[in-house]
């Protein structure tokens, strides 16, 4: 009886500790064997927990992005309008130059012939009658003028030297006299021709004038100003 | 005999353990508890083999009941959001403390008793020596 009873706990302690250990073992084998990290096997709150941490993150790399982006923009606005206000001095200075005389132009306008009349008695174009003509075109809003191919700037003189040469942009210049006024056609005329204009006083005297309207597709050219246009004592 | 039974056992759990296949993690906390348990219950089955008051039945069924109980505990504590499974591993450590302190105490006590006896032997033989 007592031996029986020594042959039972035996085996049952054996078969205990058997089940034991194989169990431990297979729990050891897991839990070397399991990559803690990967989804598959991992418990709903560490997978809770995970993701929350994810979002986190998502949250705030997004918060980075859109900060940056904003930044880009900001920067973006600052180029558009550095190109805008570089666009619009840019078009000032061609404004600016093409009032100074810098560019050629072309454009509606008149042209006035004056040639030197042989006649003693009517004499020479002389410089006052270049000017007085300049004066009247500017008068009636001429925007370019130029004589013989030489612009007519607010620097500009139109000289006599010695009673006998014109000089214009101190360019000495000869009959016949060429004026090219730009503007308006109607205008320029009229306060040239028409009663009392200074044409009409010089064809009264005797001189060979004459007045050629520019057509649409003969327009009126005028070059620009070829001197360098020096500041020595303006600031 | 029974320290030869307990080593084969483990032996033979080791080599079929290593061997078997692999379980899903998500099971490996309730096998974890279960482990606790049937250790438990197997300290507590040498303690009651030298306190000569073991009993195949009960051994048994504490081996597999606590084991179950544990697995229910560790299941119901999720599913409750509290950690129970710690509530059984705490008694359970705590059970094994006791069964071994028996165990310990047991063994200490046969080895002194030896010493003891050596001794007498030795002191009664020299006693006859000298009385020789």
């Amino acid at each position: 009886m007592k031996k029986k009873g020594k042959l039972t706990v035996t085996i049952t302690m054996g078969i205990a500790c058997f089940a034991l250990v194989m169990v431990m073992f297979m729990q050891f084998k897991i839990v070397s064997e399991t990559d803690i990290t990967s989804i598959e096997t991992m418990r709903e709150e560490e997978l809770r927990t995970e993701l929350a941490n994810w979002k986190d993150k998502y949250q705030e790399a997004n918060n980075q992005y859109e900060e940056k982006n904003q930044k880009l923009q900001e920067y973006k606005d600052k180029e558009a309008s550095n190109a805008e206000s570089s666009e619009l001095i840019q078009k000032e200075l061609d404004q600016v130059n093409v009032v100074l005389g810098k560019t050629d132009v072309e454009g509606e306008g008149i042209t006035i012939t004056l040639k030197d009349s042989d006649d003693v008695e009517v004499g020479k174009i002389t410089s006052d009658n270049l000017l007085s003509i300049v004066n009247a075109l500017k008068l009636a809003g001429a925007e370019a003028i130029s004589i013989n191919e030489e612009r007519i700037i607010n620097m500009s003189d139109i000289v006599t030297v010695n009673l006998t040469v014109i000089k214009v942009n101190q360019q000495r210049i000869l009959s016949p006299y060429i004026i090219k006024a730009i503007g308006n056609q109607t205008y320029l005329e009229s306060s040239l021709l028409g009663n009392g204009g200074y044409i009409d006083q010089l064809k009264k005297i005797g001189h060979d004038v004459s007045i050629e309207k520019s057509t649409k597709n003969n327009k009126i050219k005028i070059p620009k100003y070829n001197k360098e246009i020096t500041t020595k004592y303006m600031k | 005999m029974v320290l030869f039974a307990i080593i084969l056992g483990c032996l033979l759990g080791a080599i079929i353990g290593i061997n078997a296949p692999m379980i899903s993690y998500t099971y490996s906390s309730y096998l974890a508890i279960a482990i606790i348990a049937a250790l438990d219950s197997v300290f507590g089955g040498i303690a009651s083999v030298i306190n000569k008051k073991f009993d195949m039945k009960i051994f048994i069924s504490g081996f597999f009941g606590n084991a179950i109980l544990a697995i229910l505990l560790t299941v119901l504590g999720q599913k409750l959001n509290v950690d129970i499974y710690l509530a059984a591993i705490v008694v359970f450590v705590w059970r094994m403390f006791m069964n071994l302190g028996t165990i310990r105490r047991y063994y200490v006590e046969k080895w002194t008793d030896q010493l003891v006896k050596k001794k007498e032997n030795k002191e009664e033989s020299s006693q006859k020596q000298k009385e020789n």
